[in-house]
């Protein structure tokens, strides 16, 4: 079947759309069973996501694809100005995207069957991801923050959807007063790029980078435009919302927030920062500071440098002195953004590797000790780390699943944490320079980050608990909680949760197929570019 | 058009953002909080123009549509915002952004 005779090349998106307008049309016709808007929600992701690894080259799926070869990393003619173009390692992006947003709504559907706002939880799941899809094909300024604002508005909605909970409502507010700061930051930034290249689109921009005057409009525009990005990547010293945002929210959403929309923010900073960095020759153009012509690469190299060491380090140490679980998992993402950044800042086609298996290997690890989180929530389990005492004996292969993301996360060998780390860090070093030492400080965080990982194990597996403090985790039967499915977690939350256990172990053995399609798409796009 | 020296619209777009952002970080009251991040949104919008009608051929043109398509956005975004302040008020009582505290330790 051809299908991209019959929609084109944005297959994937149509169907998130269609999968939204169905979920509302179903509130409106009073179908609002979470099974079913879930069950949409899900399929919808998970069809979206086959079309993309069908486009990806994945041969047995080589029927499904809907993009041909003429349309995937094609090198853009001199002058011309598209809105939009397929690279692989957007694609590569798409397919992070989809998969974190199939793993949330897959979860969700163990959510309360009386809780309200199902429909309005999937629909703008699956609007939020339309706007990641979007994001990831941008090659106009306009269009690129356009998309990002898409995820924003619907995840400051998903933040609030429950309209009951003050916690969650003030979370909302929160994460709306920075999201429209950030916003109109990066809508300022990006009115005076336009007004010193004359153009918003990032090939034209490209193009001239190393040959513009204006020093002070560049640098007060990339300025401007990065600040506001690195809101919504939560990058130090623009991270202060972000704990709060995802202690207070839905856990489930927060898994979302962690896993798909704050990566948003790293692409977006990927595709703007790439240009002028990438395409523009070393000698050409001289600094900001003076004068003439402007070659924003350098400056902007060292800037986004710092921001990744000063992001792994504070997003660590404040991890390692909290309490409650919700709140160290935020802090211990916040720590992630800043390696993702280390490959951004290098740029070098094995570093961009490096970060886009970051990025891949974070949607399953970040994603998944979030629903863990909200399911043993809902078994009744209190907040702080010290209420999870006893659980991993208590139920073994759940406290396994858990133990094996947190393990992941602290990049121990053999699983899918351990391959991206090694990845990205032997590119730091491999790329010489100061960027050694981003490698230097990536080494020290990750040691540093297994001492808050090792404190959760230790507590899962080795305290006993106190004997009445004990959740029963008898919440439906009254009766001794099975081993995983179905004491109250849910079988679809079980389902996911598996599925996220065995891929982390399952890619750190044999990571093979996933880093030879990610360094291939990553090789295109250091040639035909943002 | 080129009468006015395009350095005298920038300052007047920046000292605009300027009242904004000053207004976002320091007013209590969610919605004077919204009225700022709008001055603020404008001010952006209005460079959008000005950068426009300097420059010749399509480019300039560019500029004009991303101001209209701005301020369709920002009244979204402005709709969201009272949406979460109206059901702020009512489990609340309060939009004092001041007092959002229930999230601190």
């Amino acid at each position: 079947m051809d299908l991209s005779s019959f929609a084109g090349p944005f297959l994937p998106e149509i169907l998130l759309l269609a999968g939204t307008l169905l979920i509302f049309l179903l509130d409106v016709l009073g179908i609002r069973r979470i099974e079913v808007t879930g069950a949409v929600a899900a399929g919808a992701s998970a069809l979206a996501l086959l079309f993309v690894v069908a486009d990806l080259g994945f041969a047995p799926l080589a029927f499904l694809a809907n993009l041909s070869a003429g349309q995937v990393d094609v090198a853009i003619a001199p002058g011309a100005t598209p809105l939009y173009a397929f690279t692989s390692l957007g694609l590569v992006f798409q397919g992070i995207f989809l998969t974190a947003s199939f793993l949330v709504a897959l979860a969700s559907m163990s959510r309360p069957s009386n809780e309200r706002g199902a429909p309005i939880f999937f629909g703008l799941l699956l609007l939020a991801t339309l706007g990641m899809l979007l994001v990831t094909i941008a090659s106009d300024l306009i269009f690129l923050l356009l998309s990002v604002e898409i995820v924003s508005i619907s995840t400051y909605l998903l933040v609030a959807y429950t309209r009951k909970d003050v916690r969650s409502l003030e979370a909302a507010m929160k994460f709306y007063i920075i999201g429209a700061l950030s916003t109109t930051l990066s809508f300022f930034g990006a009115s005076l790029l336009y007004g010193a290249y004359g153009t918003t689109n990032l090939f034209a921009i490209r193009a001239v980078a190393g040959s513009v005057g204006y020093p002070v409009l560049v640098l007060l525009g990339y300025g401007f435009l990065i600040a506001g990005l690195a809101f919504k990547a939560t990058l130090v010293p623009f991270h202060a919302w972000a704990v709060d945002v995802y202690d207070g929210a839905p856990t489930d959403v927060t898994a979302f927030l962690t896993g798909g929309s704050k990566k948003v923010g790293l692409f977006a900073i990927f595709l703007v920062f790439l240009g002028p960095v990438l395409f523009v020759a070393p000698g050409a153009g001289g600094s900001p500071f003076s004068g003439g012509t402007v070659n924003i690469g350098p400056v902007l190299q060292v800037t986004l440098a710092i921001l990744a060491v000063l992001t792994m380090t504070v997003g660590n140490v404040l991890a390692l002195l909290q309490k409650e679980m919700k709140r160290m998992l935020a802090y211990s993402s916040i720590s992630q953004a800043g390696y993702m950044l280390i490959g951004i800042v290098i740029g070098t086609s094995p570093a961009l590797t490096g970060a886009t298996l970051q990025m891949f290997a974070n949607v399953f690890m970040k994603t998944g000790v979030f629903l863990v989180v909200a399911g043993v929530t809902a078994l009744g389990v209190g907040p702080l780390i010290d209420d999870w005492k006893g659980l991993g004996t208590r139920r073994p292969l759940l406290g396994v699943a858990f133990g094996l993301m947190l393990l992941s996360l602290a990049g121990v060998p053999l699983t899918l944490g351990f391959v991206s780390k090694f990845v990205l860090f032997s590119s730091a070093v491999e790329a010489q320079g100061y960027f050694v030492w981003l490698a230097v400080a990536g080494l020290l965080n990750s040691a540093l980050s297994v001492f808050y990982y090792a404190r959760v194990l230790k507590v899962m597996f080795f305290d006993r608990p106190e004997p009445d403090a004990l959740p029963t985790g008898a919440v439906a039967g009254g009766s001794e909680p099975s081993l995983l499915a179905a004491g109250g977690l849910g079988y679809a939350r079980a389902t996911a949760i598996a599925l996220i256990a065995v891929a982390v172990v399952a890619f750190g053995v044999y990571p093979q197929p996933v880093l030879g399609a990610i360094s291939n798409a990553a090789q295109h796009f250091i040639h035909v570019g943002p | 058009m080129t009468a006015l020296p395009l350095v005298g619209f920038v300052a007047l777009s920046s000292a605009l953002f300027a009242v904004g952002l000053f207004g976002i970080l320091t007013r209590r009251n969610f919605i004077l909080v919204l009225i700022a991040i709008e001055i603020a949104m404008n001010a952006a919008i209005l460079n959008f123009v000005y950068f426009g009608a300097f420059s010749n051929g399509t480019a300039g043109l560019t500029g004009q549509a991303v101001a209209v398509v701005l301020i369709g956005f920002a009244a979204t975004e402005v709709a969201v915002g009272l949406a979460i302040v109206l059901a702020l008020n009512r489990v609340k009582g309060t939009i004092n952004v001041a007092q959002a505290n229930e999230l601190k330790l």
